[in-house]
């Protein structure tokens, strides 16, 4: 059984994602910010690490490419809110959701999820990155 | 000033009637005092003369016939006109005239002066010496041709003076008007600039030196005055202007604070939203699968997400209206796409009185940049388009289209997709026509619009390497033509390997 890492400071995201991918067949993991996430795949590598971009502290952006660094093997799927065309104004270093987006994907992350995304897409996604 | 004026007159001509009246009656009693001492003198001294001849033709006449010889001499002088009694007495005798024997009332005592008495005849006594004795000669002249001569020459002299005092008031009142004139008239033309007129010229003739240069120096003051007017109302305009300028400023600088504002804060929430968003979508989803594709709670749950679905649509939209000016990394796309997204939310906020058609070709009409930059272009042109039919309703014509070598001028050679934005509303005045596209250039009240949208949209086509320009007809409608260059075949495969990935 494939092992999947959630990580998204928002605990009912989090644990939405977790039920929609146990339901799937998937042994799932949720971190509710990134050092518990690397403390998580410390402790078991999953085969997939899905997280969220926009988090206090440790950045989505820093941990696909920490995950990028020290576990090749792990393939990472970013999600994110906002639209997409629109930038986010919300933190105070003002970077748009799309640089965020487009940050991702440079640092390896191979699927790009906008909140609110649907439960097909979301299994679409991690069935493409673990085919068998 | 007038009843200064009226006052000088009045008293330049009481000054001369004091003048006449103490020159005059003192110059009256002199000339007539000499008038008269000089006919009385002349008189008197004919007189004795006169006498003094008869006086001495009595002391020569004969002895024999004395008496008859002497009232024949009294006789002549009687009947010469000038005597009016004669008389000769010689001791207790006395010989009258024969002529003169009219009822005289003879005084006693002779007149020295004409006039001593009022008795219309003056006396004169002479003492005829004959020899042995003496005799007594007395003669009264008449008095009153001279005495009529006199009043004549008086009444001559009294009229002068008339003449001279009338014409001294006349005189008087003349030059007073003279003076007085010119001074009433700049009176009048410093009352005038005093009222506000200070355009009129302050121009008396006059030939009193005093009045032409109170005239230049009135002027003068008239012309600094006029100088300092128009000094002051520019500089009250100047700063009006100014003044108006920072405020209109500080308006839109606050205007774009708020719009800023608020993007932020819809940013924030949206960002929110879509977080509370994920789990109602993915949770509803995972429900409708649970359930029976055929029981009701199914159908409930497929409207959940059908709302779910269209709330994430809304606030992408919305994100995207409110999304600033930072630019992203070219890419190409096709143009179809952000025109569309444009369309499907201005369909949601423009009534249904204006139709939003979208005459579009079939091919992807690939043009290079940022596909939002494009959304931001139709949302500004279409809300234009749009304010110009509010009132009137209308139809809003989206065209697409490529054009080889477009017909403008300033469009260079080559390849374009062409984004045409036209309406069918009020127009735009031709004046107004030649400055849309500067910026903070608005016809709308403050607050409605920045004036910042067709400069924004100038702006961006131009970052693009396209052109945009405005055709308009009062009263029929607007179009706007964005040229875009049409993306290469290569970019458009380098392109194409960027987003497949290595």
């Amino acid at each position: 059984m494939a092992n999947v890492l959630v990580v998204d400071d928002e605990v009912e995201v989090g644990e939405a994602v977790r039920r929609v991918l146990e339901r799937a067949g998937y042994a799932v993991t949720v971190a509710s910010n990134a050092a518990a996430g690397l403390d998580a795949v410390a402790r078991q590598p999953p085969d997939v690490v899905i997280t969220d971009i926009i988090m206090p502290r440790v950045h989505g952006v820093e941990l696909i490419k920490i995950l990028r660094e020290r576990y090749p093997r792990i393939r990472v799927i970013a999600i994110s809110g906002g639209g997409s065309f629109g930038p986010l104004a919300y933190k105070p270093d003002a970077i748009s959701t799309h640089a965020y987006l487009a940050a991702a994907r440079e640092a390896g992350a191979e699927e790009i999820l906008t909140k609110p995304f649907d439960l097909t897409d979301l299994i679409a996604a991690v069935r493409r990155l673990l085919p068998n | 000033m007038e009843r200064l004026v009226n006052s000088l007159r009045v008293r330049l001509i009481g000054v001369v009637l004091v003048i006449l009246a103490a020159l005059v009656p003192p110059l009256y009693l002199g000339v007539s005092a000499i008038v008269r001492e000089g006919y009385a003198e002349r008189f008197v001294n004919s007189l004795r003369v006169y006498s003094r001849l008869m006086a001495d033709e009595l002391e020569a006449l004969e002895e024999q016939d004395l008496d008859r010889r002497a009232v024949a001499l009294l006789d002549s002088a009687v009947l010469s006109g000038q005597v009016l009694f004669a008389e000769i007495r010689d001791g207790t005798r006395v010989l009258h005239s024969s002529i003169a024997t009219a009822p005289i009332r003879v005084p006693a005592q002779d007149d020295f002066y004409l006039g001593d008495h009022n008795d219309q005849v003056y006396f004169i006594t002479h003492t005829v010496n004959r020899g042995d004795h003496s005799m007594t000669l007395r003669l009264g002249f008449d008095e009153v041709p001279t005495r009529e001569s006199i009043a004549a020459a008086e009444r001559r002299v009294l009229m002068a003076m008339g003449i001279f005092v009338a014409a001294s008031i006349a005189v008087a009142v003349w030059l007073s008007a003279v003076i007085a004139r010119p001074m009433v008239r700049l009176q009048l033309a410093a009352q005038r600039v005093a009222g506000g007129d200070t355009h009129t010229q302050l121009r008396v003739y006059s030939s009193i030196r005093e009045v032409q240069e109170l005239n230049y120096h009135l002027e003068h003051m008239r012309r600094e005055l006029v100088g300092a007017n128009e000094r002051l109302s520019r500089e009250i305009r100047e700063r009006e202007v100014s003044e108006e300028k920072r405020l209109d400023l500080e308006r839109r600088l606050l205007h774009r604070e708020r719009i800023a504002t608020i993007g932020t804060l819809a940013g924030g929430v949206a960002h929110e939203f879509n977080n509370i968003m994920t789990p109602i979508l993915l949770y509803s989803q995972l429900a409708a699968e649970e359930v029976p594709a055929e029981d009701a709670l199914a159908d409930y749950l497929r409207r959940v997400i059908a709302a779910a679905h269209r709330a994430r649509s809304l606030v992408m939209r919305i994100l995207t209206f409110s999304r600033g000016m930072d630019s992203q990394q070219p890419t190409v796309f096709p143009l179809r796409v952000p025109v569309e997204e444009a369309l499907a939310l201005l369909r949601e906020i423009v009534p249904t009185n204006i139709e939003i058609v979208l005459a579009a070709p079939d091919q992807t009409l690939p043009v290079r940049g940022d596909a939002s930059l494009v959304h931001q272009v139709v949302i500004n042109l279409c809300t234009n388009a749009y304010e110009a039919m509010r009132q009137s309703g209308g139809r809003l014509t989206v065209t697409l289209g490529t054009i080889e070598n477009p017909p403008e001028s300033q469009v260079r050679p080559g390849c374009y997709h062409v984004l045409e934005v036209s309406d069918t509303g009020h127009g735009i005045d031709p004046l107004v026509l030649a400055h849309v596209f500067e910026p903070f250039f608005t016809t709308r009240e403050v607050g409605e619009g920045t004036g910042l949208g067709l400069s924004v949209v100038h702006g961006i086509v131009s970052s693009m390497g396209g052109v945009i320009t405005v055709r308009s007809t009062v009263g029929s409608g607007t179009t706007f033509s964005v040229y875009l260059p049409a993306a290469t075949r290569q970019l458009q495969e380098a392109a194409a390997a960027a987003s497949t990935g290595a």
